[in-house]
């Protein structure tokens, strides 16, 4: 009888410890479950839609672009089979975090164009970096002269938005560098 | 019998509804949840698309924790609450990303965020998981449309100041010419969140002493 009391007591306390366990468990299976199902669902949409913004971005930047190829993280921009441009993704650090701008060049490697992709800078402030005032100034420059104004460059940075003048431009630079001896040593 | 029933929940669903809008304003009167509010409030958009995705997650958690309540050990009731939450966000944050990525990219990391938003845990503490699911709901739309209002209240002073005009869903309603030029840009960084912010709670707190006197 003392052991069946025994048995009893601990039946409870192993149940007491392991009833919280298995709910957990079940709870967290069933909310994997459910957010495979939904990731499955828009999986598609989200990638489809990402790649939609950035065809549109280098169709504006190459009006008379084909096709392109993806090699290295680089857009090399085609027209008849022949390469008119390079194209690739500038990250870099801003106030409010990552600011992701497409840097456009030409074949010569001169800088074509250059669009925001995403930022989280301050609205009304940092975001003057998305305005044509700002992205207009980087037409036609070589490497060395895509800098801040109070850098020795060519381009002025927005009042009240150095910070996020400054993380464009040397990231931009930085990429341009970087993706340059890239596509110079594969010949792309 | 059964109707008297009916009659006495549905009495009770709108004072939980009501009560959520004005008494326990999940930010004017209990100052819940004032990273969101502070952060997003900065246009009328982002307080919209915040507001939209706080009652989607409240309601969704609210229902789920009142279901799960009877059978939810004490001991992992914090963990359950968070996987719960977590994963209305995560479902919230994928359908966004997909369907409405001009808002996903303006929300940024405020969107996620919304998992330790503690006006949800602290619905899912203190009423879903004491509460019929009926009630859960009326608790959830209560405090989600207090919290849609403190936030439109904010961001439309914010917005108005700090940019000299409003803007929703991409379209100007309007804007003031002089103050459109050279707006206030203050009000729509930090500091101005908190100015705005303290004299709202001011406003609040002056109409309730006002109120009992």
């Amino acid at each position: 009888m003392i052991s069946e009391k025994k048995t009893g007591f601990g039946n409870k306390i192993l149940s007491n410890k392991i009833y919280p366990i298995i709910i957990l468990s079940i709870i967290v299976f069933v909310a994997v479950l459910l957010l495979m199902l939904v990731n499955s669902f828009t999986q598609e949409k989200i990638i489809a839609e990402r790649e939609a913004k950035v065809t549109n971005i280098l169709q504006k930047i190459y009006p008379d672009m084909q096709d392109f190829e993806l090699k290295d993280d680089i857009y090399i921009i085609l027209k008849d089979g022949d390469v008119i441009g390079y194209s690739f993704i500038a990250i870099g650090k801003g106030y409010g975090g990552e600011i992701n701008t497409i840097v456009g060049l030409d074949k010569d490697y001169i800088v074509k164009e250059i669009s925001v992709l995403s930022n989280t800078e301050t609205p009304g402030l940092g975001t003057k970096i998305l305005e044509a005032f700002f992205t207009d100034q980087f037409k036609g420059l070589e490497t060395q002269d895509v800098k801040l104004s109070k850098d020795g460059g060519k381009i002025d940075a927005i009042s009240g938005a150095t910070i996020s003048s400054r993380a464009v431009t040397d990231s931009v630079r930085a990429a341009i560098e970087q993706k340059v001896e890239i596509i110079k040593s594969k010949n792309y | 019998m059964i109707e008297k029933q009916e009659r006495l929940t549905a009495k009770k669903f709108w004072q939980e509804f009501a009560k959520g809008i004005v008494i326990t304003n999940p930010v004017f009167v209990l100052v819940l949840g004032l990273c969101p509010t502070l952060a997003v409030s900065n246009s009328l958009n982002n307080a919209l698309g915040m507001s939209a995705g706080v009652i989607f997650v409240l309601l969704g958690s609210n229902i789920i924790i009142s279901l799960l309540r009877k059978i939810t050990p004490n001991l992992v009731r914090i963990p359950v609450f968070i996987v719960v939450i977590a994963t209305f966000v995560t479902i919230l944050s994928l359908v966004f990303e997909a369907y409405l990525p001009p808002l996903y990219e303006s929300l940024g990391i405020y969107l996620p965020l919304i998992v330790v938003n503690c006006i949800i845990l602290g619905r899912a503490e203190v009423f879903a998981s004491k509460n019929s699911v009926v009630l859960s709901i009326a608790d959830a739309f209560g405090v989600g449309f207090g919290f849609t209002i403190a936030l439109i209240i904010i961001s439309f002073f914010r917005e108005l100041l700090g940019t000299g005009g409003l803007e929703v869903f991409g379209k100007q309603l309007f804007s003031i010419p002089v103050l459109a030029e050279s707006p206030m840009s203050v009000f729509i960084m930090p500091p101005g969140a908190f100015i705005v912010m303290g004299l709202l709670l001011a406003l609040f707190r002056m109409i309730g002493v006002l109120k009992n006197e």
